[in-house]
C-alpha cells in the first residue's frame, strides 16, 4: 500500500486521541480522583478540603450501618442470582427443548421488562405492594389470607425481600435468551444418543443441557452479580430510598445519601473505593468457583 | 412421530408457568395504561379494573402542572446528542483497534472493555466536581457528554465484532484506488458497518431515554429535568397530592417510545443485548 508511515500515524491519532482523551477525562480521571478524594474530609466547598489519611476508612470500619448495606446487597446478589437463573433456566428449556408454537410470542414478551426503565419499573412494582390499593394485598385477601396482608416496602423485615422480585421480574428475559442462545448450540444427536440409551428427559437435562451450558450460566451469573453490586442501588433509590429505618440501603445508595444529600464527599468516595474493591475481589473469587473444565463429548 | 399422553400431558402442563409469566409481565404494564384514563376517585374504588371512561384529563394536567413537556423535550435532547456524541467517538476507535497494527491496541481495548465491569458510581462525586468546573453540572449539554461516555465501552466493544465481519479485501483494494484512509473509514467501513450502527444506536438511545440515576446527580433546575426525573417527582409528590393518574400518564409517556422501537427493532435488541452481556 502507499502510504507514508507519518500518514499512517496522523491517521492513527484521529481514530484514537480524541476518544481517548474524553474517555480520560471523564472516566479514567474520575475514577483515580475518587480514590485520591477518600483521604479527604470535605463537605464540597474547595477551601475546607482536608486531608485526613485513613480517617475514612476507620469511620467506615465503625459505621454500623455499613455492614447492613453490605449483607444487603449480597442478599440481593444472592437472591437474584437464584431466581433468575432458575427461572429463565426453565423457561430457556421449555421454549427449546418442547417444541412449543408459540415460542416466539413468549420470547418477546419476557425480553420486554429489561428494557424498560428503572423508574418505571420502580413505581409500577410500588403500586403493586400498595398496601391499600396494590395487586399483592388484595390477591391475598382474593385468596382468604387477609393476615399474610402487609405494608410491604413499607416494612423493616419485608421491605429487602420485596426488591427482589422486580429485579428478578425485570432480569430474566436477557438471561434467558442467552441460556437459549447455548441450548441452541447443543446438536440434536446427543439426546437422540440419550433416547436410545433410555435417560429421562430429567436425566438429559442434567447430563447433557446442563454440562453444555455451562459457559453461558457462567457468564450469566458472573453478569448478575457485577451487575447488581454495581448498579442494585438505582431500584433501591426509586422504590425506598434506603428506608424504612435504614433497611434496604445497599452500598451505592448509602453513598448517594452520604455523598450527595448529606455533602460527605470524602466519605461517599471510601464507600466507592469500598464497592469496587468488593466487587473486583466477588468476581475473582467467582470466577474461581465456576472454574470447570469445558465439557466436550 | 406420535405423541404419548404424558408428552400431550407434559407440554400442555409446560405452558401453564410460561402463560403466568406472561400474564405477570404484561398485566402490570397494561394496567399502567388503563390507570392513565382512570380519575383519582377511580383509581381508589377500582384500582386494577377497566376504566369507566377513556379520558385523557391525566395526560393534559401532566403536560400543564408538571411540565412533562419540556422534560419529554430535555429527554429528547440529551438521547440524541448522547447517541451521535457515542458513535462519532467510538466508530474511528473500533476501526483503528480492529483493523489498524499499532503497539498497545490489546492493551487499549482491554482498558475501554474494563470500564464495563468497573462500578462508575465512584467515579461520580469527582465528575459531579469537574462538571461543575466545566460549567457542565446542571447541564442537558453535559449529561449528554456523560452519558455517552457511559456508554462508550459497550459500543466501541460491540462495533469492533461488526467492523471484524467485513472482509479485508475491500479496504485494500479501495487503498489501491488511491482512497485515503479517511476515506475508507467513511466511504467504505463505515456503510458497511451500518448493522452494527444501527443496532448500537437503538441500544444507546433507550438507555438514555431510560437513565435515572446519573440524571438525579448531575441535573438540579426542574427546567433541566429529564423525563425520569420528572416522573420521579410526581411520584413523590403524589404522596401527597393523590395525583396517581397523572403519575400513570407520566409512565406512559416514557414507555410508550420504548415500546414502539421495541415493536420495530425487537430482534435487534435482543441479539444486541446478549451479545454485549455474553462477550463482556
Amino acid at each position: 500500500m502507499v502510504q507514508s508511515k507519518k500518514q499512517k500515524y496522523w491517521f492513527l491519532a484521529f481514530c484514537l486521541v480524541p476518544t481517548f482523551i474524553m474517555f480520560a477525562i471523564f472516566t479514567l480521571y474520575p475514577l483515580f480522583s475518587g480514590l485520591y478524594y477518600s483521604f479527604f474530609d470535605w463537605s464540597g466547598s474547595s477551601s475546607n478540603k482536608e486531608f485526613i489519611g485513613f480517617e475514612n476508612y476507620i469511620k467506615l470500619f465503625n459505621d454500623a450501618i455499613i455492614p447492613d448495606t453490605i449483607v444487603h446487597d449480597y442478599f440481593l446478589v444472592a437472591t437474584k442470582v437464584i431466581g433468575i437463573m432458575v427461572l429463565a433456566m426453565f423457561f430457556a428449556v421449555a421454549l427449546t427443548q418442547l417444541k412449543i408454537k408459540e415460542a416466539p410470542f413468549y420470547r418477546i414478551v419476557f425480553f420486554f421488562p429489561n428494557i424498560m426503565s428503572v423508574v418505571v419499573i420502580g413505581i409500577l412494582w410500588t403500586f403493586i405492594y400498595n398496601p391499600s390499593l396494590g395487586l399483592v394485598n388484595s390477591g391475598l385477601e382474593f385468596l382468604g389470607l387477609e393476615e399474610w396482608a402487609k405494608p410491604w416496602i413499607g416494612d423493616e423485615k419485608w421491605a429487602l425481600p420485596s426488591l427482589v422480585l422486580p429485579a428478578v421480574w425485570a432480569g430474566i428475559g436477557l438471561f434467558m435468551l442467552m441460556l437459549m442462545g447455548g441450548i441452541a448450540n447443543i446438536s440434536e444427536s446427543y439426546y437422540e444418543a440419550a433416547k436410545i440409551d433410555g435417560a429421562s428427559e430429567w436425566q438429559q437435562f442434567w447430563r447433557i443441557t446442563l454440562p453444555l451450558v455451562w459457559p453461558q450460566i457462567k457468564v450469566s451469573i458472573l453478569y448478575i452479580v457485577i451487575t447488581t453490586l454495581n448498579g442494585s442501588f438505582i431500584l433501591v433509590q426509586v422504590m425506598t430510598g434506603g428506608g424504612p429505618n435504614n433497611s434496604t440501603h445497599v452500598m451505592g445508595s448509602y453513598l448517594y445519601q452520604q455523598a450527595f444529600r448529606q455533602y460527605n464527599f470524602g466519605y461517599g468516595a471510601t464507600i466507592g473505593v469500598m464497592i469496587l474493591i468488593l466487587s473486583l475481589i466477588t468476581v475473582l473469587v467467582l470466577q474461581f468457583l465456576m472454574r470447570r473444565e469445558k465439557v466436550e463429548y | 412421530m406420535k405423541q404419548s399422553v404424558g408428552q400431550f400431558l407434559g407440554r400442555t402442563g409446560i405452558r401453564i408457568p410460561l402463560i403466568l409469566w406472561t400474564i405477570a409481565v404484561l398485566y402490570p404494564i397494561f394496567w399502567m395504561f388503563l390507570g392513565s384514563f382512570k380519575s383519582n376517585a377511580e383509581i381508589y374504588r377500582n384500582p386494577w379494573g377497566w376504566p369507566e371512561t377513556f379520558n385523557f384529563a391525566n395526560f393534559t394536567q401532566a403536560w400543564t402542572n408538571y411540565n412533562i413537556d419540556t422534560s419529554v423535550f430535555n429527554s429528547l435532547i440529551v438521547t440524541v446528542i448522547g447517541a451521535v456524541l457515542t458513535l462519532v467517538l467510538a466508530v474511528p476507535t473500533a476501526y483503528a483497534i480492529e483493523r489498524i497494527n499499532f503497539r498497545g491496541s490489546k492493551v487499549l481495548f482491554t482498558l475501554y472493555i474494563s470500564g464495563m465491569m468497573i462500578p462508575m458510581v465512584l467515579g461520580w462525586i469527582p465528575l459531579f466536581f469537574l462538571l461543575a468546573e466545566l460549567n457542565l453540572l446542571d447541564s442537558i449539554i453535559g449529561l449528554s457528554i456523560v452519558y455517552a461516555m457511559s456508554q462508550l465501552p459497550f459500543s466501541i466493544f460491540v462495533l469492533t465484532s461488526f467492523i471484524s465481519t467485513i472482509p479485508k479485501s475491500l479496504e485494500e483494494s479501495a487503498a489501491m484506488d488511491g482512497l485515503s484512509p479517511y476515506g475508507i473509514l467513511f466511504k467504505i467501513v463505515t456503510p458497511l458497518t451500518m448493522s452494527g450502527i444501527i443496532t448500537v444506536t437503538i441500544m444507546n438511545c433507550i438507555q438514555f431515554w431510560n437513565e435515572y440515576f446519573m440524571a438525579l446527580i448531575f441535573l438540579q433546575t426542574e427546567t433541566n429535568y429529564t423525563l425520569a426525573l420528572a416522573i420521579d417527582y410526581i411520584s413523590s409528590e403524589a404522596q401527597y397530592t393523590n395525583a396517581w393518574g397523572t403519575l400513570f400518564a407520566s409512565l406512559v409517556i416514557a414507555i410508550v417510545p420504548v415500546i414502539v422501537l421495541y415493536a420495530i427493532f425487537q430482534k435487534r435488541i435482543a441479539k444486541g443485548m446478549t451479545e454485549g452481556a455474553i462477550k463482556g
